[in-house]
């Protein structure tokens, strides 16, 4: 594990170009995996002008992870960063006992670590199958198996795994993805059962086309036909992410449990016309 | 070694940090699923607190046996626990008074012997040993 923090000496009231905020998560403890880049960011973005203390999980991306600890800690927000492979079970508890010993116990948990490794199923190899399950789902388990007792023995606690529309509405070439957002789906809901005595919430949310590194080359690939397939004919941005995510962490969103959430501008409505 | 009264007084108080439940809503009779409210993760809880509380540890389903009987015919017989199966459930849990669920053995009151008492109990052995 490597640690690069920061703590910001005046929390201001956003990071720049931001809209205000109500600091809805003012000093509650969050941790976002897979939060260099992508929806992650935006999502780590997002719950640090809430007033969050974030800590994020990346795994290779270092300049990434110091940029966006740099950007928030501007802004005058308090985040740390820590390398982690999501698919080690032991380092995941590792990580989420030492940010609770270091701030206090996690009330927001989101699992964003997210691969793809898409390709035809006759020619998928085991070890493309496995990536994407050991990422998507097994990454999911460890941090939720991480956090789970101590939310539920906190009697409070936020858990928003990133699934995708692609687990309902499936593309060609992405059978791995689909069985682990599909999956995740399931076990959001089988989670959102057993904590929910406890006032744990556990939710979804599906993107749709969002315009990160990941879908790129699908971007490059399809052009302009996804925005036509998309009813409301942009693709999405990690912030209309973000946001439905701070909603779900958010005080007002406290009845809200095993639900999977679309954000995909339409298109799973199914009615566009290319 | 604590008084039997001291040790009832803080699993009385662990019960309320664990179930959120007022003290006055608890007494050595209470069953910890029908009056208390508990549900399967509150055990885990209430386990986990015990151990803290007495500084002891308690082995997976020794205090709170899981699926005692497996759906085995020979300890239980149409809904009723067999002679067999209040045997097994005396070796089990020796620290259980059963002498009422003995004289009506439904299968489905198994969950009220889970009581206050019992878990005083328990730990009295489990302290004096």
């Amino acid at each position: 594990m490597r640690y690069a923090e920061s703590q910001g000496s005046t929390r201001q009231k956003l990071i720049q170009g931001w809209k205000e905020t109500n600091m809805r998560l003012k000093d509650q403890v969050a941790l976002v995996t897979g939060g260099s880049r992508g929806i992650g960011r935006g999502i780590v973005k997002a719950l640090a002008a809430e007033g969050a203390k974030v800590a994020f999980i990346y795994k290779g991306s270092q300049s990434s992870a110091d940029s966006l600890v740099a950007e928030v800690t501007a802004a005058g927000g308090t985040i740390k960063a820590v390398q982690c492979d999501v698919t080690n079970h032991a380092e995941a508890q590792k990580v989420v006992d030492e940010i609770e010993k270091e701030w206090a116990p996690i009330y927001v948990l989101v699992n964003n670590a997210g691969v793809i490794r898409d390709g035809l199923f006759v020619r998928m190899e085991p070890e493309d199958w496995n990536t994407v399950i050991n990422t998507n789902l097994n990454g999911t388990f460890n941090f939720c198996k991480a956090v789970a007792f101590t939310m539920a023995r906190q009697r409070k606690g936020r858990i928003i795994n990133i699934s995708s529309i692609a687990a309902d509405h499936t593309n060609q070439g992405q059978t791995n993805y689909a069985a682990s957002k599909g999956a995740i789906n399931s076990f959001t809901r089988a989670l959102a059962t057993e904590l929910a005595g406890r006032g744990v919430t556990v939710n979804a949310i599906a993107p749709g086309f969002i315009e990160t590194d990941m879908t790129e080359a699908v971007r490059n690939k399809a052009g302009d036909i996804i925005k036509k397939m998309i009813p409301m004919k942009r693709l999405g941005a990690p912030e209309d992410i973000a946001n439905a995510a701070v909603f779900l962490a958010s005080p007002e969103a406290g009845y809200i449990t095993g639900q999977v959430l679309k954000i995909d501008g339409g298109l799973s409505l199914g009615s566009a016309h290319v | 070694m604590p008084s039997q009264d001291e040790i009832y007084t803080k699993v009385s108080a662990t019960l309320v940090e664990a179930l959120n439940v007022d003290e006055d809503e608890i007494s050595p009779s209470s069953t910890l699923q029908g009056d208390l409210g508990a549900e399967s993760i509150d055990f885990l809880d209430i386990v986990f607190r015990l151990e803290r509380e007495f500084a002891i540890k308690i082995p997976r389903g020794e205090l709170f046996p899981e699926a005692i009987f497996q759906g085995d015919p020979e300890f239980v017989k149409d809904g009723r626990v067999t002679d067999k199966g209040l045997e097994e459930l005396r070796q089990k849990m020796p620290f259980a008074d059963i002498g009422k669920f003995e004289r009506n053995p439904e299968v489905t009151a198994i969950s009220d012997l889970f009581t206050v008492d019992m878990i005083a109990k328990y730990i009295q052995g489990k302290l004096a040993n």
